[in-house]
């Protein structure tokens, strides 16, 4: 009796304990379904439509997240280098390549839950596409770090892990036909301050 | 031994049910979504910043730092709903989502006569209504049909650097979010 009342504890413990937990891992992970990996690069370009998957709605109830419209724009958001590592804050990379159509891009230096990083600084960890200097072939090189550095300089500072959300505005690719040919730039890691 | 892996089993298959479940129903029961959120912070009909630019902690998460944001909730049973934002501001864009937070309609500044943010959303029955006899303040509009009661509309403006802030920040103050009597 005792047995048969432990063994329905147990299944009804795995049954519950998995299922929520199955539910919260899958809606915490970055990766998800409905994603579209470019390079380092993933978005979710139905995420907060009506078309999306019941992961990404869940994710939407859960975060409290107000999606961008497609006439808006579609945000990318990398938490690995080029060569597969994650992303810290005490690390600097340089961030190389060309854009791809749109009217403007904003890209920042993300915590945890994607919000800016704090830098206790006056200069946001951020930067846009009218302020960067480009190269002769249009392509753009942005180093990020704690240093100041010539060229473009992304303002990161901290410890932890660190995330790049890139936002194009304005965009052709935002329309789920335009992402097939998209090129993204690369992470490359510079060094780090250990 | 063979009771406890058919427990185990018993388990697993559960779990499998459990997700299912959990997943389709956090969206209905959560009270962290941006409905719930703008609700705390404000009533209907009001425009409220969602960056933490204007005091206290970002209404709604993951707003690109150097955007603005602003948003009102509506309910469109009472009637339709006209925004408007005044000034000019380099960037701006609009989305129109339901209760739920699913995007049901997006625009920018290129789509409005003049880049000026002056909308209407209501639904297709008041729009049959409004056509039959179109108000003259209302022919420079952009309307926008939404088969929905409640739901929220958000303006999002671009702040290319600090001196732009001061413009950006009265352009969205400024706006309104009004239920229009027809």
């Amino acid at each position: 009796m005792l047995k048969n009342a432990f063994l329905t504890l147990l299944a009804l413990a795995i049954a519950i304990g998995g299922g929520g937990g199955s539910v919260w891992y899958a809606l915490k992970t970055q990766d998800g379904i409905g994603a579209i990996r470019i390079g380092q690069w993933t978005a979710f370009p139905d995420i907060g439509t009506q078309a999306a998957d019941p992961y990404s709605k869940a994710r939407v109830a859960r975060e409290g997240v107000l999606a961008l419209g497609q006439a808006e724009g579609l945000s990318f958001v990398a938490e690995r280098d080029s060569g597969g590592e994650l992303l810290k804050r005490q690390c600097a990379y340089e961030i190389e390549g060309g854009f791809p159509t749109a009217r403007f891009w904003t890209l920042y230096a993300a915590d945890q839950s994607l919000g800016v990083v704090e830098t206790g600084k006056p200069r946001p960890a951020a930067l846009q596409s009218y302020q960067v200097l480009r190269q002769p072939d249009n392509s753009v090189v942005i180093s990020v770090g704690n240093r100041p550095a010539p060229g473009n300089w992304l303002f990161s500072d901290g410890v932890g892990r660190m995330y790049f959300v890139l936002t194009f505005y304005d965009t052709p690719i935002a329309s789920s036909t335009g992402l097939s040919d998209v090129t993204l730039p690369q992470i490359a890691k510079v060094g780090c301050n250990a | 031994m063979r009771k406890l892996l058919h427990a185990i089993l018993l388990g697993l298959l559960g779990a499998g049910i459990v997700h299912v479940v959990v997943l389709l129903l956090v969206p209905g029961f959560s009270e962290r979504d941006a409905w719930s959120r703008l609700a705390m912070a404000s009533d209907l009909y009001r425009m409220t910043r969602l960056d933490a630019e204007a005091g206290g902690a970002p209404v709604v998460k993951s707003v690109d730092p150097l955007f603005y944001a602003a948003a009102c909730r509506f309910d469109l049973s009472e009637g339709m709903v006209r925004v408007k934002a005044p000034g000019n501001v380099p960037f701006w864009s609009a989305s129109v989502y339901d209760r739920g937070g699913h995007n049901i309609y997006s625009f920018n500044d290129h789509t409005a006569t003049g880049k000026v943010l002056d909308t209407i959303v209501l639904t297709p029955a008041q729009m049959i209504e409004i056509r039959k006899d179109l108000p003259e303040e209302l022919q420079g509009a952009i309307f926008v049909e939404a088969p929905i009661d409640e739901g929220m509309f958000v303006v999002r403006s671009f702040v290319p650097d600090d001196s732009w802030k001061p413009v950006v920040s009265r352009f969205l103050e400024q706006s309104s979010c009004e239920l229009q009597d027809y």
